[in-house]
């Protein structure tokens, strides 16, 4: 059993992972058509872009402030640093790419380990501020449930684990285990439950139109 | 005026209504992330001393969501509760903001249609006295 998870069972849940994306992909592409909107989420008139940095700033932190950004500044900024490392962390952690030097002959660019080690505790307190956010903020609370949490923790579990088993704390071989097979399953999840927002965050504000499409959304359901 | 008579709920009617846009409900509702970040972007939420029951995600979960999970095994009784969340506590202005890009007024939109597909949608003749939630 240990020897299939820490085997074939990697393969399988990558596997699941891209397929079930790809299908996700697929079925929103066949539910979905292409639309002429009698309106445009395009402005009136080209709008000038300042010249000169310091302008390009000044005028870049203002259009920020208009969005999400601006009314949610702390939690967007964490959600973006969550966000952000939960996807580089895996790829250039110095574990993983010497496995893939190891199995494939592959050399891959790899963080110094203080800094993967950084990255890591900052992602995880950003998991803890969402977590403390689902207790004991009303207006999350009413709407979560027990999935949220589950869902919560698969998503930081291999990142727990593998901060563990990096620091050596616990019984080694127990936590690389548990890393692998937490990985494994946020991997099985990823396509079937609400972490597929991973792809349909770029699916629904690029190509459906609404007034918030990030660009034409020449697509409606 | 007299009361019109009730018909009895065709829950038939509603699974195929449900059936019918299950591709596109189903997948919104999962999608959901429950972030609440779609509160502060209702003016009606705002308005109520930011009272969750007017947050979009909380409407379309305690609506169309319960609608989904029974698989539309619902009774008058459960209609006439969320006909004050999609009537009232929604008016479908299309101000919400979803950072996942999900379609809150259709959703609620849709639901409307189910509810009044059942006879059940607010009374426009006299004050209305119910109610709703």
């Amino acid at each position: 059993m240990v020897d299939f998870i820490e085997g074939e069972l990697i393969a399988i849940s990558v596997l699941i992972f891209i397929l079930g994306l790809l299908f996700q992909v697929y079925r929103f592409f066949s539910i979905t058509w292409k639309k002429e909107w009698s309106f445009l989420n395009l402005p009136a008139k080209k709008e000038e872009v300042p010249k000169g940095g310091a302008a390009l700033l000044m005028d870049w932190i203002a259009s920020l402030r208009r969005t999400v950004f601006g009314s949610h500044p702390y939690l967007i900024t964490m959600t973006f640093l969550f966000h952000f490392f939960i996807f580089i962390v895996p790829l250039f952690v110095l574990g993983h790419t010497l496995l893939l030097k190891q199995a494939w002959g592959i050399r891959f660019l790899a963080f110094p380990e203080s800094v993967s080690d950084g990255l890591t505790l900052v992602l995880l307190l950003c998991g803890l501020v969402f977590l403390l956010r689902r207790i004991f903020l009303k207006k999350v609370r009413v709407i979560t449930a027990a999935y949220d949490y589950i869902v919560l923790f698969i998503t930081l579990a291999p990142f727990i684990t593998g901060f563990l088993a990096y620091h050596q704390w616990f019984d080694y071989r127990t936590v690389i285990f548990l890393h692998i097979l937490s990985g494994e399953a946020m991997l099985i999840t990823i396509p079937f439950t609400k972490l597929g927002h991973m792809i349909f965050f770029f699916l629904y504000r690029f190509f459906i139109g609404s007034e918030y499409s990030f660009l034409r959304g020449t697509r409606t359901w | 005026m007299s009361e019109p008579e009730l018909k009895p709920i065709d829950r038939e009617e509603i699974k195929r209504m449900l059936d019918q846009k299950k591709g596109k409900m189903k997948r919104l509702l999962s999608h959901c992330v429950h972030c609440s970040l779609c509160a502060e972007s209702c003016f009606l939420f705002m308005a109520h001393d930011k009272d969750p029951q007017y947050m979009p995600s909380y409407k379309v979960i305690q609506s169309l969501g319960k609608l989904y999970k029974k698989k539309g095994t619902v009774n008058r009784e459960f209609l006439e509760r969320i006909k004050g969340i999609v009537w009232r506590n929604c008016v479908l202005c299309r101000r919400c903001y979803c950072p996942i890009g999900i379609d809150v007024p259709g959703m609620i939109a849709f639901t409307r249609a189910i509810c009044r597909s059942q006879g059940v949608y607010p009374r426009q003749d006299g004050v209305p006295t119910e109610s709703w939630l």
